[in-house]
């Protein structure tokens, strides 16, 4: 049942390659102003679970998206966003030829309908929240990847979404910048935009996350507060393979 | 970007409306003038294709085609149907636009070299149609008697400048509509999707409908050219869609930069003037010209356009140095 509490809900998504199943048979909801986070390693499906939640390059197979009480598993990607939900990708990207101010200036037109006033309201607003604004004139392709990543952040952000998509936003960033990330998510949240967290990092994904779903070959393993993933034996088993269980066993 | 703002800009912008007033009297031979029409018409068509091919990264291979249709579209309307002049042309803009979304919807949704093989195929079927229907289009022979334009009882062709003037006026207002066009809020989705698709759409962004929109955007002004064209020779010849028409136009978009508009423009007048010098060398001022085009994008791979870019860049960095 969806209600108003919840900001998605996803049921049974599936899709397969040929004989090779990406994803599996995955449910889960997530509650407004809510931030679940999925673990998994690497190949577990997660970021191919971002991709059919938004349809984008590709939807699913089977299963059910509910967004805010309209499906969404039928639309066109650019609908999506349009409804309010947002993405990012794992490798840092930006439209580079355009400034940063243009960057973001899209999201807000094409994402969320602004013009002229509003617009202009939202992207201060914005190049405010993401510390972008003394960067807003530069190329975007000049950035580095930790203003890419913050630029591609605020691109979906200014269109305001209820729940943003963030896929290993910490990838590739020292530990100082990891605690940037860390604190502008919860900001992200508190600004009132629920998130669904891809995150290999695991101190920043279990700070952050009210709760954790762990994917592997395609399928939802568990799901919990970050408190007990971190000691659910099948997690580790999953996540780090025997021999770093008995490692830990051993500790 | 920053050559047409600023100072710089206004000067060039000037300098620019100078040259449109004193050319006509420079232009006092019949076959300077006849060229210089031509060079401002393919100029028209070269930087309004720079908006789907640079800006929009789509490779449609039926722009010169959006031309073609234009001259027969007024000619078949004119000859044919009687319909006033001037009126013919504006029918001409808006067929060739339904024309253009059609095609745009069929290809954009491909991808690449798909893109070149639909748009290309498209003209391939618009010359098989030509050719065929000979008692509407006048076959290999062209439809000959397309009307003079006439304005206020003025006959554009008693005056030899009516229509240089009239191909002025139109290259201004396209190059102001580019401009606007590609500056704007549109224009700047185009290049987003061009580069990065799969961003631009999860930022928004309809992949199918910007690109359909470019492309209609781009014949309005192509279409147009063509039906001026028809007017000024008197007919519209199925010659418009051969190759080699496309190919010089092409190298137009390319020699000059592309996804700047002005670069196009300005490689259309050269060309076209180029090709007039060399009027002496025979067949062998094509080999010329090839090889001053294959040498330039060898050696300016931005193009014509980016050498002005280079210069105000360098003359920017030393104001900064002084400045310290």
């Amino acid at each position: 049942m969806t209600t108003t509490e919840t900001i998605i809900e996803v049921r049974g998504l599936g899709k397969s390659f040929g004989s090779l199943v990406a994803v599996d048979d995955v449910s889960f909801t997530i509650r407004r102003g809510e931030i679940l986070g999925i673990a998994g390693p690497n190949g577990a499906g997660k970021t191919t679970l971002f991709n059919l939640i938004t349809r984008n390059p590709f939807g699913p197979d089977r299963g059910e998206v509910v967004f805010d009480g309209h499906r969404i598993d039928r639309l066109k990607p650019h609908r999506i966003m349009r409804l309010g939900l947002a993405r990012t990708f794992q490798k840092e990207t930006s439209f580079a030829k355009l400034t940063v101010e243009q960057n973001i200036r899209l999201g807000g037109v094409y994402g969320a309908g602004l013009r002229g006033a509003a617009l202009q309201a939202a992207i201060e607003a914005t190049l405010e929240m993401l510390e972008l604004a003394p960067l807003r004139n530069e190329l975007a392709g000049s950035l580095p990847v930790f203003q890419t990543k913050h630029l591609m952040i605020a691109s979906a952000m200014v269109a305001r979404p209820r729940l943003l998509l963030l896929d290993e936003p910490a990838s590739g960033l020292n530990s100082i910048e990891q605690a940037d990330l860390q604190r502008l998510i919860l900001r992200l949240r508190d600004s009132g935009t629920s998130i669904l967290l891809i995150e290999h990092i695991l101190p920043l994904l279990f700070g952050v996350s009210e709760r954790v779903m762990v994917m592997d070959f395609g399928k939802k393993l568990t799901e919990g507060p970050p408190s007990e993933i971190a000691r659910d034996p099948q997690v580790i088993e999953a996540y780090l393979g025997g021999k770093a269980m008995e490692n830990l066993h051993a500790t | 970007m920053t050559v047409f703002g600023g100072r710089i800009g206004l000067f060039l912008w000037m300098l620019a409306i100078a040259a449109a007033i004193v050319a006509p009297l420079v232009f006092t031979g019949g076959v300077s003038r006849n060229l210089a029409i031509l060079a401002l018409l393919f100029a028209v068509v070269a930087s309004n294709w720079d908006l789907t091919l640079g800006y929009a990264g789509i490779f449609n291979f039926a722009h010169v085609a959006f031309f073609g249709i234009g001259g027969y579209v007024s000619a078949i309307a004119t000859i044919h149907f009687g319909i006033p002049i001037w009126l013919d042309i504006l029918l001409a803009v808006a067929f060739v636009a339904v024309l253009a979304a059609v095609t745009a919807a069929l290809a954009v949704r491909l991808r690449g070299i798909y893109v070149a093989l639909v748009t290309f195929a498209f003209v391939q079927l618009c010359v098989a149609l030509i050719i065929s229907q000979k008692w509407l289009t006048g076959g290999a022979v062209g439809l000959v008697g397309v009307p003079d334009l006439e304005l206020f009882g003025f006959r554009f062709g008693s005056s030899a400048m009516s229509y240089f003037y009239l191909a002025e006026a139109l290259l201004i207002g396209s190059t102001l509509f580019l401009r606007w066009l590609v500056r704007s809020d549109f224009g700047l989705s185009l290049v987003a999707l061009r580069d990065n698709e799969a961003y631009a759409v999860s930022r928004g962004m309809s992949a199918t409908r910007q690109r359909v929109l470019a492309m209609v955007a781009s014949s309005l002004f192509t279409s147009a050219a063509g039906a001026v064209y028809a007017h000024y020779l008197i007919v519209a010849s199925p010659d418009v869609f051969s190759f080699s028409l496309t190919t010089l136009i092409l190298s137009m978009v390319l020699l000059g930069g592309t996804a700047t508009i002005f670069g196009p423009i300005v490689a259309a007048i050269a060309l076209t003037v180029v090709t007039e010098q060399l009027a002496s060398f025979g067949v062998v001022r094509f080999m010329i010209i090839a090889v001053l085009i294959v040498l330039t994008l060898r050696f300016v791979p931005g193009g014509l356009w980016s050498l002005g870019e280079i210069f105000t860049a360098r003359r920017g960095a030393k104001g900064e140095e002084s400045a310290r």
